[in-house]
Formats: C-alpha cells, sequence, structure tokens
C-alpha cells in the first residue's frame, strides 16, 4: 500500500482507518494494537513535527505487511530533526510529551531514520499471526 | 459527546471515541482542563470505550496529573483494556497515577 496524503490528523485518521480494515483479518489483537500504534507515531510524527500541520504539505507512506513482517516508511517534506540526540534521550518521566520515540523504541523490531530525520522506517515482526 | 459524571470530589470521563489520539485530544483536553481548574479532588479517566492511547494521549494524561498533583488532586485510569495497560507499563504510566483494567 503506497499512498500520499496531506499533513492533517484528519489524514491520518483516515489512512489508520484504512489499514485496519485491510489488517484486521491478518493481525490479532494484540499485534494489531501494536502496529497501528506504530503507524499512528509515525505519521503523526511526520504531519505535527514535520510538516507544522500544513496541510498543503503531504506525506508519503508505504505499508507492507507480508509473512508477519510489517513494513512502515513514512516521508514528510520538512527540515528533519536530530533523531539521533532524540534517541538517546528518552523523555523524563514527568514531561508531557516526547514519548512517540520511545514507543517506536519499545514496540518496534527495528527503525531506521534517513541522516536528515525527514524519513522513518520501522519494521515490526510478530511473533504471533493469526487468521481469523 | 464526552460523558462526565460527577460523585461528590470525584469527576469520572469517558471519552467517547475509540481512541485518545492526536487527532481526538483537543475536546478532551479542554473538558479535562476545565475540571481540572474546578479544583477537583480525584479524576477518573474511564477508558470503557477507548482501543487506542497514542503518545500525545500519554502526554495528555500525564500534564492532567502533573496539574492534578500540584492543587493535591489525583488522576486515575479505569477499565483500560489489556493492550493499553500493557503500553502504559511500558511506558511507566503506573509510576505516576492508579491504571486499572477491565
Amino acid at each position: 500500500m503506497r499512498c500520499v496524503v496531506p499533513a492533517t490528523l484528519q489524514a491520518v485518521e483516515e489512512l489508520v482507518a484504512d489499514f485496519r480494515r485491510r489488517t484486521q483479518a491478518l493481525l490479532n489483537r494484540v499485534n494489531g494494537f501494536a502496529a497501528e500504534l506504530l503507524l499512528r507515531e509515525a505519521l503523526t510524527n511526520a504531519v505535527a513535527h514535520g510538516s507544522h500541520a500544513d496541510p498543503s504539505k503531504q506525506v508519503h507512506c508505504f505499508l507492507r505487511l507480508k509473512r508477519g513482517r510489517l513494513l512502515i516508511a513514512v516521508e514528510d517534506y520538512g527540515c528533519g530533526f536530530d533523531w539521533r540526540a532524540a534517541w538517546s534521550t528518552p523523555a523524563a518521566s514527568s514531561d508531557c510529551s516526547g514519548r512517540g520515540m520511545e514507543i517506536l523504541r519499545k514496540y518496534a523490531t527495528r527503525v531506521r531514520y534517513n541522516d536528515r530525520g525527514n524519513a522513518v522506517t520501522i519494521v515490526k515482526r510478530f511473533v504471533e499471526e493469526k487468521h481469523k | 459527546m464526552i460523558a462526565v459524571i460527577r460523585e461528590d470530589n470525584k469527576v469520572v470521563v469517558r471519552p467517547d471515541g475509540d481512541s485518545i489520539v492526536a487527532a481526538s485530544l483537543p475536546e478532551l483536553r479542554l473538558k479535562m482542563l476545565a475540571i481540572v481548574a474546578e479544583g477537583v479532588e480525584e479524576l477518573v479517566i474511564d477508558l470503557t470505550d477507548v482501543h487506542m492511547v497514542d503518545s500525545s494521549g500519554i502526554g495528555l494524561l500525564i500534564s492532567a496529573h502533573n496539574s492534578l498533583r500540584k492543587a493535591g488532586g489525583r488522576l486515575a485510569v479505569i477499565h483500560a483494556s489489556a493492550e493499553i495497560l500493557d503500553l502504559f507499563q511500558t511506558m511507566r504510566m503506573h509510576q505516576h497515577f492508579s491504571v486499572s483494567g477491565n
């Protein structure tokens, strides 16, 4: 699934709903939650931080679920961010923001950013995949 | 519509949507801010209908917890699904406020 969406939170909701419909027969409840959470964090980061929720900007997304392996690739046209610093500095426990990256770190099997920090590729391998 | 149930100095908020995520945050944030400003002792978030909470939603809960604690109050989350309970434990939310499942 490859798509280009406007940089709005509404577009995130529509894409996530489509993803949920396409994968609900392929992922059990626990894995479906993890997959949706990872997708939401990647998209919301691209929309809110990478594009400042500017609807004239676009976010590119590529999704593939095959043989228990989910690939999420999201790219925005923003100037990126210093993901190396953010990766190594978790949010303080009382901070109200900055937990998106920690969620990626905890839930994903592998996370890669490009140098500029405006494109992320996330891989999630599911230990148990059930068909309904 | 977000349901708000008042019991003495306790207020229970039950979000109506199935997600507490970036897109759904503004309405819930306004409602919670108004309740916190009332000076309630306990704010309970009932997640019966909620199936997803993202990092923005976690941020809102931490923010409400911080504000309530400053005023001598407390936050509690009830009826969380198994997946949300796991997320909150992974993110150490239970160190801040009470979290219980279905």
